[in-house]
């Protein structure tokens, strides 16, 4: 038989795509046609007005229809799960790790600790971060190994299996006394201070020689997990040409792919890292966390490797916003004019640095407040403790300093007798004010701004 | 193994799962239907909500051997080829979704909800949707969207009538 008998001979010329939007908007499914045909979107090229018009979101329909594919929906042939043991110590030296009975329950494919990875170091600033604690576990979300298995529950089930024999060192959580000098130190070296700031302005001894009245407060916030709904997930898969893809619930995937590049010792151009619809951040996946696990597990057994964190491990390994404490001393005229300020800020990082420098930096500039302050000096430093580490959340920082210098100048309007809105208005940074570290500011309407939002939430009517 | 034989969105499925299984999982990893999501696997956060013989139920907390025999309705049953559920429509017009992740369980116990009091007070959106966590949106849009909808159906039905 020839191939065109084989093949049959084609009548007809085939139809082209029909080129409408709606045709290839539509997704493809296996199910019977469950979209509606009707769209609310603006044709290609179409012009609509955009200032008063509501705006749709593009993935607004698929969410509402329950089509939007995270991480946790997708799957591949053959694929494996991985989960991974917690040290559930806060401070330990890792004395052996023995997962020879893991690997012998039923389901198990491979299993992973933190000698096996390449550079077993990793994070944003300072590279201070195991990926799985391979001699010291300073936090009791540490991973301290991986299993993959073929369905999750072999996995958790070989978790139990996993024999960690730990020798307790003293742990260190309170923020104040880890700063001592004989303090147990979270990592080798002198301190536990791993990062400081300083802005001054002007002169504050002299800003306070000339105030009327002197103010302090000490202000404190707590640790918060972002707490995202959809837990950090990713699938990690190779192919025959020793190129590794994951596709990851990371919101920064450039970085990601650097990161892996690094603790993989990979060229970067080996490393794809596919994102897809992320189920909320807010800072909390900006930086790889159990990725280059994944890919090592993928590696060994040759399948697909996905990880889902459960949301225990969100909250005990996953970054944080940082506890911070903050010491304000402001020197104030008779008028309530603020004459000098000093900020003493302390931020809590937990066990690694992640953005805790950035978080700093931040705080530091902000902790001021929108106000215009001549003389002003703000130290702030990060300290380690054997904590949860803390990470980028909404903000990085700014909302830590925001609560402390609102409350303060709350207090001390109460303390003068003057109302909350006019110490604000007197003292609020206004054309060609000067910032904290000298910017000039321009185009500023925050008196406009509060004048106006205190009209309309009614502020007089609410005072009497 | 258990035996199950259960009715998904009006289709009727029979298969056998480990024991242990959960509702969520068994719609999940052996129907393919991903659209109720594991959030927290502690019936804490909603994103698994289904209705369960029109009992809107955390898909996490149910084992699927309890759900043999019933009627189970997800995210994937509520829209046909021919139109919207008016949720789903009020939810994409007024953007209520952001992430979308919490979105099919909210859908469904706003569904839940609206099946049974076509015409709820504020405060009785918020109180159906109280077991369901929305990291995004602070609620206000999603509320909104439930009344959108109610409004709409109450639309039609005036008409009809």
């Amino acid at each position: 038989m020839d191939d065109k008998a084989r093949v049959g001979e084609r009548k007809t010329a085939p139809k082209s795509l029909p080129a409408t939007d709606e045709a290839l908007r539509l997704p493809a499914v296996t199910k019977k046609a469950m979209f509606p045909l009707e769209t609310i979107t603006a044709k290609p090229r179409e012009q609509t007005p955009s200032v008063g018009q509501r705006a749709t979101r593009h993935d607004g329909r698929l969410h509402g229809l329950g089509q939007t594919k995270y991480i946790d929906d997708m799957s591949f042939p053959g694929m494996i799960h991985a989960k991974i043991k917690r040290a559930g110590v806060a401070h330990a030296r890792i004395k052996s790790i023995d997962v020879s009975e893991a690997e012998r329950m039923p389901g198990v494919m491979a299993t992973l600790v933190g000698k096996e990875i390449p550079v077993n170091r990793f994070g944003p600033t300072y590279q201070d971060q195991p990926l799985l604690a391979d001699d010291i576990v300073r936090h009791a979300g540490d991973g301290v190994a991986a299993v993959a298995a073929v369905t999750e529950q072999q996995a958790l089930d070989a978790l139990e299996k996993i024999r960690v024999e730990y020798q307790p060192l003293a742990p260190i959580f309170d923020p104040l006394e880890a700063m001592h000098e004989d303090a147990p130190k979270v990592h080798m070296g002198h301190s536990n201070i791993y990062s400081s700031k300083t802005v001054n302005k002007g002169d504050v001894e002299k800003g306070f020689a000339d105030s009327d009245y002197t103010f302090e407060g000490t202000f404190s916030t707590q640790m918060v997990e972002q707490a995202s709904l959809e837990p950090h997930a990713a699938i990690a898969e190779w192919d025959p040409n020793e190129r590794v893809t994951l596709h990851s619930s990371l919101g920064r995937i450039t970085l990601g792919r650097a990161d892996l590049a690094r603790v993989l010792v990979m060229p970067i151009n080996r490393i794809r890292i596919v994102a897809t619809v992320v189920g909320g951040n807010f800072g909390g996946k900006n930086e790889i966390t159990h990725e280059p696990i994944l890919a090592l597990l993928a590696k060994k057994t040759g399948r697909p490797v996905k990880g889902v964190y459960s949301r225990e491990d969100e909250f005990i390994s996953s970054t944080t916003r940082h506890p911070f404490i903050m010491k304000y001393k402001t020197g104030m005229s008779k008028e309530g004019k603020i004459m000098a300020r000093t900020v003493r800020l302390i931020c809590d990082g937990g066990a690694y640095c992640s953005w805790s420098d950035t978080t700093l930096s931040k705080a530091c500039i902000l902790s001021a407040g929108p106000y215009n302050i001549d003389n002003l000096r703000v130290e702030a430093c990060a300290v380690y403790t054997n904590k949860t580490m803390t990470g980028a959340m909404r903000g990085f920082g700014a909302p830590q300093v925001c609560f402390a210098y609102e409350s303060h100048m709350d207090d001390m309007a109460k303390e003068l007798g003057i109302d909350p809105l006019e110490i604000r208005l007197i003292n609020a940074f206004r054309e060609g004010s000067l910032s904290p570290t000298g910017q000039v500011l321009e185009s500023v309407v925050i008196k406009d701004s509060l004048l106006m939002a205190t009209e309309r939430f009614g502020w007089k009517e609410w005072k009497k | 193994m258990v035996d199950i034989t259960i009715t998904v969105n009006g289709e009727k499925r029979i298969t056998s799962v480990p024991p242990e299984t959960t509702l969520l999982k068994l719609l999940r990893e052996k129907l393919n239907l991903t659209g109720a999501k594991l959030g927290c696997d502690a019936g804490d956060c909603g994103a698994c909500t289904v209705l369960v013989d029109g009992v809107a139920v955390n898909a996490c907390l149910m084992l699927a051997g309890q759900a043999n025999q019933r009627e189970v309705l997800t995210i994937e049953g509520l829209a046909d080829s021919q139109k919207f559920h008016p949720l789903q429509k009020a939810f994409e017009e007024l953007g209520s979704l952001q992430c979308g992740f919490c979105g099919p369980g909210i859908i469904l116990s706003a569904k839940y909800l609206i099946d049974a009091h076509p015409n709820p007070s504020v405060e009785d959106i918020r109180k159906a949707l109280s077991g369901n966590l929305c990291r995004c949106t602070g609620y206000t849009k999603i509320i909104e969207g439930v009344a959108a909808a109610c409004r709409k159906i109450a639309g039609a039905t005036d008409k009809a009538a």
